[in-house]
C-alpha cells in the first residue's frame, strides 16, 4: 500500500479543523463544537458548520468557513472541500462567496474593509489573553516580575521536555521549567501577530505592542488579565446561545480559565 | 425591596423594555431575526422553570410588566430604556412613547429614558427638544450599532453626535446611555469599538455615560476607557444572568468591573423582558465572589457595594432620594394594587444601626 496518495480520513480532517479557532474566543471550532458533520469522499471532504447564533457576526462566520477550507485544502489526499455553514442569517452569501474563492468585501457590498482589519484586532487581543497564561506559569515557577520583564525569545526553549519549557534567567546563569502548553500557545501567537520574531525579540509586549518593562509589569499583566475574562467570558455567552439552540446535551462544564 | 439578611435593600432595575414583536408589528425579516435571537438569550440564561414560551415573550403588555416587576421582581422603580428599530417593526419594537405610557400612569415608579439618532439631522433635535419637553427627559438610550438606510451605525465621537451630546448637556439630559453590547449584524471594524465612547466623555465631563451590557464582547476596551475616565459608568444587563449559571465567570466579569471602576460606577440592569428581575435579582444579591477572587481583584461584594449596585449608583445619576421615594412608594397604586404597603413602612431604615 505504501507510495499510494494517502487517504485522509475523517480524524485527519478534525485534527486540521482543530486548527481554526473562533476568532473572538481563541478556541478551537472542534472544542467549540461548531463542527456539525465531517464527509469524507477521497477526494473530496465536505465540512458542516453550525455557530452559537444566526447572528454570529458575519465577518467571524467568514474568517471560520474560510480558515476551515483552507486547513482541510492542505491535506494530503484532499482536491476539493466544500464548506457549509448552516443556521447562519447570511449562510448563502458565505457559502457561495468561501466556497468560489471570493473576497469578502466583494460578497458583502456594505463591508468597508475586508476581514483582515478585524482579524488583526481580535488577534491582538488574543496575544494579550494568552501573554496571561505565560506570565502566571512563569510566576507560579517563581520568576519576578523584572525577570518575566527582560526575558527574549531565545532564552525560550518550548521542547525542552515533553510537557515542559525551559527558561534561561540572568544570562544563562539559572534555568527554570514551566509548563510547556501556555508558553508554547503565548509564542504561537506572539509569532503570528510579529510580537516576536527574531531571538533578540523581548518575549512579552503592552497591548500596544511595545516591550513590557518591570515598570509596566503590574499594570500590563492586569490588562493582560481584563482581555483573558473578556474572551472567556463572551466565550460563556456564546455558549449559552448554542445550548439555547441546540440544546443541553453539548453543556460545557465551566472551568475557571 | 429585595430582604437580604434582615435588611432591605431598594433595587432601581435601570434597564427595562416593553417591546412589541408580534407577527403583526414585523415589516423586516430582521425583526424576526432579532426577537428570535433575543429569545434565544432568554432561554439560554433563564432557568428552565421561569422560561416564557415565545408568543408571550413577543408581546407581554402593561400588566404583565407590572406584575413581573414590582409584585413578583422586587423592583421598587424601573429605568425605561427604548430600542426603536423603526426599520423592522411598524411601529418600533420599544419606543419611548409606548413605554411613556406606563410611566405617565405611575410616575413614581418608572424613569422614562428617550433616544436620539445624529443621523436624523435637524429634525432629530427639534425632536429631542420636544421629547425633553413632553416628558422631562433625563437621559437616553442611544444604539451606535442601528441600521438606518445605507448606513451601517454612528459614532458617539462624529460631529454631529456631538451636536445632540450639545443638546443634551443644553437640556440637563445628563445620562446617556449607549448600547455597547451585542451588535446587529455586525460587519466592520468600528462595530466592535467602544473607542468613541473615549473622546465623547472627555468632551461632555457634565454628561455621564453608562456603557450597557458593560461592551461585552469588548469588556477590555470598555474598562480601560472607564478606568481613565470618570463619567463612564457600565449597565451589567447581560452579564448579570451568569450569576446564577456560570459563577465563577461572573465572578471575574464582577471582579474587573469593581477593580477598574470601582463599585461607585457598577448599575445593575435586568434587560426585562430579556430576563425577569425576580430570579435575577436574587442570583446578584446572593451572589458571593469567591475568596480567591476576592484575593485576586483586591475587592468586595458585600451588603454595602450590593445596596450601590442595585439602587443607589442610579438613584444618583438620576438624582433620586431613595428614602424619601420609599415613602412615596408606600401610598401608590402599584404598591395598593400588589399590596406592598408593608415592605415600604419598616420605621426608621438607620435606627438600628
Amino acid at each position: 500500500m505504501s507510495g499510494r496518495t494517502p487517504t485522509p480520513t475523517r480524524a485527519a480532517v478534525l485534527d486540521r479543523l482543530d486548527r481554526v479557532t473562533d476568532p473572538e474566543l481563541d478556541r478551537s471550532i472542534v472544542e467549540l463544537e461548531y463542527v456539525e458533520r465531517v464527509e469524507v469522499d477521497p477526494p473530496r471532504v465536505s465540512v458542516r458548520i453550525a455557530l452559537p447564533t444566526a447572528w454570529c457576526s458575519p465577518a467571524f462566520a467568514w474568517m471560520m468557513a474560510s480558515d476551515a477550507r483552507e486547513e482541510t485544502l492542505a491535506l494530503d489526499g484532499v482536491e476539493a472541500v466544500r464548506v457549509e455553514l448552516v443556521d447562519h442569517m447570511h449562510e448563502r452569501e458565505i457559502n457561495e462567496g468561501v466556497n468560489g474563492g471570493l473576497d469578502f468585501e466583494t460578497v458583502f457590498e456594505d463591508a468597508t474593509e475586508g476581514v483582515e482589519a478585524i482579524r488583526a484586532v481580535l488577534d491582538d487581543k488574543a496575544r494579550l489573553a494568552r501573554q496571561h497564561g505565560a506570565v502566571e506559569a512563569l510566576l507560579d515557577a517563581g520568576v519576578r516580575p523584572e525577570q518575566i520583564a527582560r526575558l527574549r525569545r531565545g532564552d525560550v526553549t518550548l521542547d525542552a521536555e515533553p510537557d515542559r519549557a525551559a527558561i534561561s534567567l540572568d544570562g544563562d546563569a539559572l534555568v527554570v521549567f514551566v509548563p510547556r502548553e501556555p508558553l508554547a500557545r503565548y509564542v504561537e501567537k506572539a509569532t503570528d501577530v510579529g510580537i516576536v520574531e527574531e531571538p533578540d525579540d523581548r518575549l512579552f509586549a503592552t497591548p500596544e505592542g511595545d516591550p513590557l518593562t518591570a515598570e509596566s509589569f503590574d499594570l500590563v499583566h492586569r490588562r493582560a488579565r481584563l482581555a483573558r475574562t473578556n474572551m472567556t467570558g463572551q466565550g460563556t455567552v456564546c455558549d449559552g446561545l448554542r445550548r439555547a439552540r441546540y440544546g443541553g446535551a453539548r453543556e460545557a462544564t465551566e472551568t475557571s480559565d | 425591596m429585595y430582604h437580604h439578611e434582615g435588611e432591605d435593600v431598594f433595587v432601581l432595575d435601570s434597564h427595562v423594555h416593553m417591546w412589541d414583536a408580534s407577527e403583526e408589528n414585523i415589516v423586516h425579516e430582521g425583526g424576526e431575526q432579532f426577537i428570535q435571537c433575543f429569545y434565544d438569550y432568554h432561554t439560554g440564561f433563564t432557568p428552565e422553570e421561569h422560561q416564557w414560551d415565545l408568543s408571550t415573550y413577543r408581546k407581554y403588555g402593561p400588566d404583565r410588566l407590572l406584575r413581573d416587576l414590582f409584585r413578583d421582581g422586587h423592583v421598587d422603580m424601573a429605568i425605561f430604556q427604548p430600542t426603536y428599530l423603526t426599520e423592522f417593526y411598524e411601529e418600533g419594537f420599544n419606543t419611548t412613547e409606548q413605554n411613556a405610557e406606563l410611566a405617565e400612569e405611575h410616575p413614581e415608579r418608572f424613569v422614562l429614558n428617550g433616544r436620539f439618532d445624529p443621523r436624523d439631522g435637524e429634525e432629530g433635535l427639534e425632536q429631542l427638544e420636544r421629547d425633553h419637553e413632553r416628558y422631562d427627559l433625563q437621559g437616553v438610550k442611544v444604539y451606535t450599532a442601528e441600521w438606518k438606510g445605507d448606513s451601517k451605525g454612528w459614532r458617539l465621537d462624529s460631529e454631529e453626535a456631538f451636536e445632540y451630546l450639545e443638546k443634551c448637556a443644553e437640556l440637563g439630559i445628563e445620562n446617556v446611555h449607549p448600547h455597547k453590547g451585542p451588535t446587529i449584524r455586525p460587519l466592520n471594524r468600528d462595530a466592535f469599538d467602544v473607542a468613541d465612547v473615549d473622546d465623547a466623555a472627555t468632551s461632555f465631563p457634565e454628561l455621564n455615560f453608562v456603557v450597557e451590557h458593560v461592551g461585552l464582547p469588548r469588556l477590555d476596551d470598555f474598562c480601560w476607557i472607564a478606568a481613565q475616565e470618570p463619567n463612564v459608568y457600565g449597565g451589567l444587563a447581560v452579564a448579570a444572568p451568569l450569576a446564577l449559571s456560570r459563577p465563577r465567570k461572573f465572578g471575574e466579569i464582577l471582579g474587573e468591573l469593581l477593580f477598574w471602576l470601582g463599585e461607585d460606577r457598577v448599575l445593575f440592569g435586568s434587560d426585562y423582558a430579556i430576563w425577569e428581575p425576580d430570579w435575577l435579582v436574587e442570583a446578584v444579591m446572593e451572589f458571593e465572589l469567591a475568596p480567591d477572587q476576592e484575593a485576586e481583584y483586591g475587592v468586595e461584594f458585600d451588603l454595602d457595594v450590593k445596596r450601590k449596585v442595585m439602587g443607589e449608583n442610579a438613584a444618583r445619576l438620576y438624582d433620586i432620594d431613595l428614602s424619601r421615594r420609599e415613602r412615596d412608594l408606600r401610598g401608590d397604586e402599584i404598591s395598593e394594587r400588589f399590596d406592598l404597603a408593608d415592605q415600604y413602612d419598616r420605621g426608621p431604615a438607620t435606627a438600628d444601626d
